[in-house]
């Protein structure tokens, strides 16, 4: 049995952190129901033209069930009402005010259910001047400070990454709240509501940056990916275009393996490279020899032959490079599902293994209302010509109601 | 500081054998009220070695990556690798729910102490081991390092400027990955247990957890790409400036998010409609993407006309999120930062005072706390070895002088 066979959680948002969170939940057992409108849909299934066939947002929604619901009608709310009811854990990431628009912020959820977990996960966390301001993973590396020494020293401005980062660290985050507070409850019978700023996540990440500035008043400027205390310590271009080989070099007993794995080349002698203090006053022209090195070989080859002398090192992987990686391939990190519209395609694993219950399994992602009529049939006990009915008046939504929806933002 | 009332996880005792790989793990449930005994080799946790210092002065209470990772949790010294230590660590797994290790694999079984042994003298403990590449397959005897693991993980491909070389994210994202990955896991067996009673093992590398964790959509990314009537493949390199653009402005730089062609209409609106920015190719996402330098050049002379936050303010009214990019004093000044009360002050007896980030959320039943600074080394042998374990301080000098602690 998973260890969340027996919970129920509903899933309220967009975007990566909510979602994310919740596929998680579901990874470990959870019944999770996504509760979906076609008229404001998450904004993951409105980046191409097919709301079903999104890889993004069919990754980060698998292990969910899809409740087809308009959040605008008295009615849709009612039945999501009737839903809060069953559940013990509530994750929402939606912009800071939207669920106390649909009566749905917790003062209100807690009157339907005291014991509930209730997970919020804004961008910039409520409780402040900012709180319900719209905001993606890219925004938050950068309104918390992670982004100011997330570059090389000589890039004319940090652009940090085309990930959406700390989205998917963030969630990570949601999870362990809601864990936490799951186990708390099952000792107590006490619910809660738990606030998360995902700029705080981000920040947290960096804490010692932060230390920086409060204990030694300085502000930290960016160092790429130099180190205080190793060197060689950089990505060093290797044969072909944009390939990388990350090396890094702390003792001098790293060093001596170094300069035996690239054959003892004249210049590794100079006594200027013989101790870490050397090497790191001279760094430049260390690079820069390396760099001589790594150019004749192809990133892999450099890998290979700098891991046989024990020395850390690794390619800059792309997806390909993961699909081929040898370890990757021994945990059987990569998985294969068969999604209804979009077909066979890979998928993250879960990327840890638990010993007491059998491996966690994952499902597909839903198309949006795939399942509200066996969600209104099963849970909320309702009969065929009412929920018939409901779809008719677009209160809710399968499938089928539910094509067209989304628009793209390719149009 | 020292908020008294109860966490989340009171009441649970978490042995932490984890150096900066797995530090921020035990954190994690340090800050949520767990009893996190630090257990550190006599010479001291690697990670006190670590820069930042206090006062750029390096000693082993003053770094600053060492005081923030190991916040709210208590010390103590031991040394496994004498048998007098071993048999000591067996009495304080029997007080333990959960134990976190990241040494290399074999490492525990070696000692006699991995968990098919640990399990014999606790069922009910959880377990988790926190290898780089993993306790088995190809790469198990691999060396890793934070730089290394982020290089693999897929992230640092898109990472940095583009044409430069692929530049690191700062902190520790690669450990950071396992670590909440192993929090998860943990969380999840001890909620588990308490329908079972039976503790369980928990094995998660920094490989694999980086891999798959920071950054999940490559891989589907990728795999739908391979579909001819898909959706055009994201491109795997460094295009941070041009999906996300950073612009200047009268005092600093924005970041904006403009995906849409409805967020694009907006930020146009925020610019004041500038006629030049009105065409109609501008609204497509794709079209800026790849005309991203001549947009960067026409932007400037609309984007400098304003205040980071006036930008700020003006994007959330039109509906398009855009960023001031704060450093890190601005983070820390920031109305919204006080009002959330994030710093806390705490107190450390060799590094002094300062503001320390609190946890990332705000819990209203049992609040997540700094309960107290990192421990200093060995600060609380004689508080669990003689106020717990019964043994004498004739004793503990004793274990001292053969450097079993």
């Amino acid at each position: 049995m998973p260890p969340l066979e027996d919970i129920k959680v509903l899933s309220f948002g967009t975007g990566g952190v909510g979602p994310d969170a919740c596929k998680i939940l579901g990874e470990l057992g959870a019944d999770v129901i996504k509760i979906e409108s076609k008229d404001n849909p998450d904004f993951m299934r409105t980046i191409g033209p097919d709301i079903n066939n999104i890889a993004g947002f069919n990754e980060a929604n698998r292990n969910k069930r899809s409740f087809g619901v308009s959040l605008r009608t008295e009615k849709g709310r009612e039945l999501v009402g009737k839903l809060i009811k069953m559940a013990d854990i509530l994750v929402e990431n939606f912009r800071g005010g939207v669920m106390k628009s649909l009566g749905f912020d917790y003062e209100n959820v807690r009157k339907l259910n005291p014991e509930i977990i209730y997970v919020s996960s804004q961008g910039f966390g409520g409780g402040g001047p900012f709180s319900d301001f719209q905001a993606y993973g890219p925004m938050l590396s950068a309104a918390s400070g992670m982004l100011s020494i997330w570059a090389q020293p000589d890039d004319p401005y940090p652009v940090g990454s085309n990930s959406p980062l700390p989205d998917h660290m963030a969630s990570k985050h949601v999870v362990i709240a809601a864990l936490a507070a799951l186990d708390y409850r099952r000792r107590t019978g006490k619910g809660q509501f738990i606030d998360l700023a995902q700029t705080e996540v981000a920040a947290s990440l960096v804490g010692e940056h932060y230390l920086e500035y409060t204990f030694n008043r300085r502000i930290p400027k960016p160092m790429g990916n130099r180190s205080p205390y190793a060197a060689p310590h950089g990505c060093y271009a290797c044969k072909g275009a944009d390939e990388w080989c990350a090396i890094a070099v702390f003792t001098d007993e790293e060093w001596h393996s170094f300069c035996d794995a690239i054959g003892n080349p004249a210049w590794t002698k100079d006594p200027k490279f013989a101790d870490l203090l050397g090497r790191l006053q001279n760094v430049d022209e260390l690079d820069s020899m390396i760099g001589e090195w790594t150019a004749t070989l192809n990133a892999h080859e450099v890998m290979e032959s700098l891991q046989a002398a024990s020395v850390a090192a690794g390619v800059v992987q792309r997806a390909t490079d993961t699909l081929a990686d040898p370890q990757l391939e021994w945990l059987g990190a990569v998985i294969e599902l068969d999604h209804p519209v979009a077909g066979k395609r890979l998928y993250p694993g879960v990327p840890f293994r638990l010993s007491g219950c059998p491996p966690l399994q994952s499902t597909p992602a839903p198309l949006l209302g795939q399942h509200t009529e066996e969600i209104c049939r099963d849970l909320l006990g309702m009969s065929e010509d009412e929920i018939k009915q409901l779809i008719d008046e677009d209160i809710l939504h399968n499938p089928e109601s539910a094509k067209g929806a989304g628009g793209g933002m390719f149009g | 500081m020292a908020k008294e009332q109860e966490g989340a996880l009171s009441g649970y005792r978490v042995l932490d054998l984890a150096d900066s790989k797995g530090a921020y793990c035990t954190k994690l449930f340090a800050d949520l009220g767990a009893d996190v005994i630090k257990i550190e080799r006599p010479e001291g946790d690697r990670g006190r070695a670590m820069p930042p210092f206090v006062d750029d002065v390096p000693h082993p209470e003053k770094s600053l990556h060492f005081l923030h990772r190991n916040a709210s949790k208590r010390g103590i010294t031991l040394n496994l690798d004498t048998e007098e230590g071993r048999d000591i660590f067996k009495k304080l797994v029997k007080t333990a729910d959960v134990l976190v290790d990241n040494s290399p694999p074999d490492y525990m079984g070696s000692l006699g102490l991995d968990y098919a042994a640990l399990k014999e003298i606790t069922p009910q403990l959880i377990m988790a081991s926190i290898t780089e590449f993993g306790h088995a397959g190809p790469y198990k005897d691999r060396k890793g390092s934070n730089l290394v693991d982020f290089a693999m993980s897929g992230v640092m491909i898109t990472s940095g400027y583009p044409g430069k070389e692929p530049c690191l994210l700062p902190g520790s994202p690669a450990y950071d990955a396992a670590s909440v990955h192993a929090s998860i896991g943990i969380l999840a067996a001890l909620y588990m247990r308490g329908a079972t009673g039976q503790g369980q093992y928990i094995n998660a590398s920094v490989h694999e957890t980086s891999r798959m964790g920071l950054y999940p959509w490559i891989v589907p990314n990728y795999s739908y790409a391979l579909n001819p009537d898909g959706p055009p493949p994201t491109s795997e390199t460094r295009m941070g400036a041009s999906v996300y653009p950073v612009y200047p402005c009268k005092d600093g730089l924005i970041r904006v998010i403009a995906l849409t062609p409805r967020q694009w209409d907006a930020l146009v609106r925020v610019l004041g409609s500038p006629e030049v920015l009105l065409t109609e190719e501008w609204r497509g996402f794709l079209y800026r993407i790849a005309n991203a330098d001549d947009l960067y050049a026409l932007m400037l002379e609309f984007t400098e006309k304003y205040t980071m936050m006036e930008l700020f303010e003006a994007g959330k009214r039109e509906g398009v999120p855009i960023a001031p990019i704060l450093n890190i004093e601005d983070f820390y000044i920031s109305p919204h930062t006080k009002a959330r009360e994030y710093f806390v002050a705490v107190e450390h007896p060799v590094a002094g005072k300062g503001d320390y980030p609190g946890p990332p959320y705000k819990w209203t039943e049992t609040p997540a706390a700094i309960k107290r600074p990192a421990p200093c080394l060995g600060e609380h042998n004689e508080e669990i070895y003689c106020g717990e374990l019964g043994f004498s301080k004739a004793d503990l000098v004793a274990l001292r002088a053969a450097r079993v602690v």
